[in-house]
């Protein structure tokens, strides 16, 4: 099996966190911090951790506004990201495809 | 390693994108109030002079517009508690899917508000019970729970109230079209809100 797929599988996507964090994301133009722990039921903390992760990586947008006298916090991918996570999407492609031929 | 971690990580990516498109909010509040509101506007008619065909298109349709504000507030209501945004992807999927057969029953009411030879009220109620159940399926594309089986339900319905018409003429009354209204917008809305206040309660984050 040729490994060069995994080997260029990108590492800030490849965790299962992340990975879950940018396939809500990917489909979504904008999500609220709250809509992304529930739909994940992760604890605050943890996702805060990979939001950072993923922001520092510069995949991700964050947007602080005022809705009801109350602050709302939304993420969107970046064009980064998106390219990022089509490219990480494609080379699990490969990879399946590997796995078949093989 | 499991060689088919790729191919499952593909199905996790492919789940998670299609819950993030999913519209959340809890709905048995909002059929609760809507099918309150159906349920006494129903029996409002038989205390005031709503036996016109022409008065029974403006008066339901005051009721739809009543429901409707009260729905978006209890949802916009929710939407800020959750520290959410109101105007989310999930929402306006939703009602760009409901919007054109509501529109629909919109331009058949006021054209019988403004025609001096309006339907007669039964066909307008039997026209209302099936686009609004085709508003509710088209919905329920974008919804986790029963809201296609819902909608169904007022397609059959109203085609079955349609059908009936031929034997029972007396259905396409104004007074037998208030309970039609009533019945499928006020007891079938309060009946789906009891059943899934039940069900989310049991399972909030669904």
């Amino acid at each position: 099996m040729n490994p060069e797929p995994f080997l260029n599988l990108d590492r800030v996507i490849h965790e299962k966190g992340r990975l879950a964090i940018m396939s809500l994301l990917a489909a979504s133009p904008q999500l609220a911090f709250t809509e992304m722990r529930e739909t994940l039921t992760m604890t605050d903390g943890n996702l805060t951790t990979h939001l950072r992760t993923l922001h520092e990586a510069g995949y991700t947008a964050v947007t602080k506004a005022i809705q009801g006298g109350r602050p709302l916090t939304t993420y969107a991918l970046t064009p980064a990201g998106r390219k990022a996570f089509a490219g990480y999407i494609d080379l699990l492609a490969q990879i399946v495809e590997q796995t078949k031929q093989n | 390693m499991d060689n088919n971690w790729a191919a499952e990580n593909l199905q996790t990516i492919r789940t998670l994108m299609e819950r993030s498109t999913l519209y959340r909010r809890a709905l048995a509040p909002v059929m609760l109030v809507s099918g309150a509101i159906g349920t006494v506007a129903a029996f409002v008619p038989r205390y005031a002079n709503i036996s016109t065909n022409q008065r029974f298109a403006l008066y339901w349709l005051a009721v739809g517009v009543v429901a409707i504000v009260a729905g978006l507030l209890l949802v916009r209501r929710q939407a800020l508690k959750a520290a959410e945004p109101f105007w989310s992807g999930p929402t306006r999927r939703v009602i760009q899917a409901i919007f054109p057969a509501l529109l629909v029953g919109l331009l058949a009411g006021v054209f019988n508000v403004l025609n001096a030879n309006p339907w007669r009220a039964g066909l307008l109620a039997q026209l209302w019970v099936i686009v609004y159940g085709c508003a509710l399926h088209a919905a329920g594309f974008f919804m986790p729970r029963g809201i296609r089986l819902f909608g169904w339900l007022f397609v059959l319905g109203g085609c079955a109230i349609t059908f009936a018409t031929q034997s029972q003429p007396e259905l396409r009354a104004t007074e037998a079209a208030h309970y039609i209204m009533g019945g499928f917008f006020g007891l079938a809305h309060l009946a789906y809100g009891a059943y899934l206040f039940v069900s989310e309660k049991q399972k909030p984050s669904a």
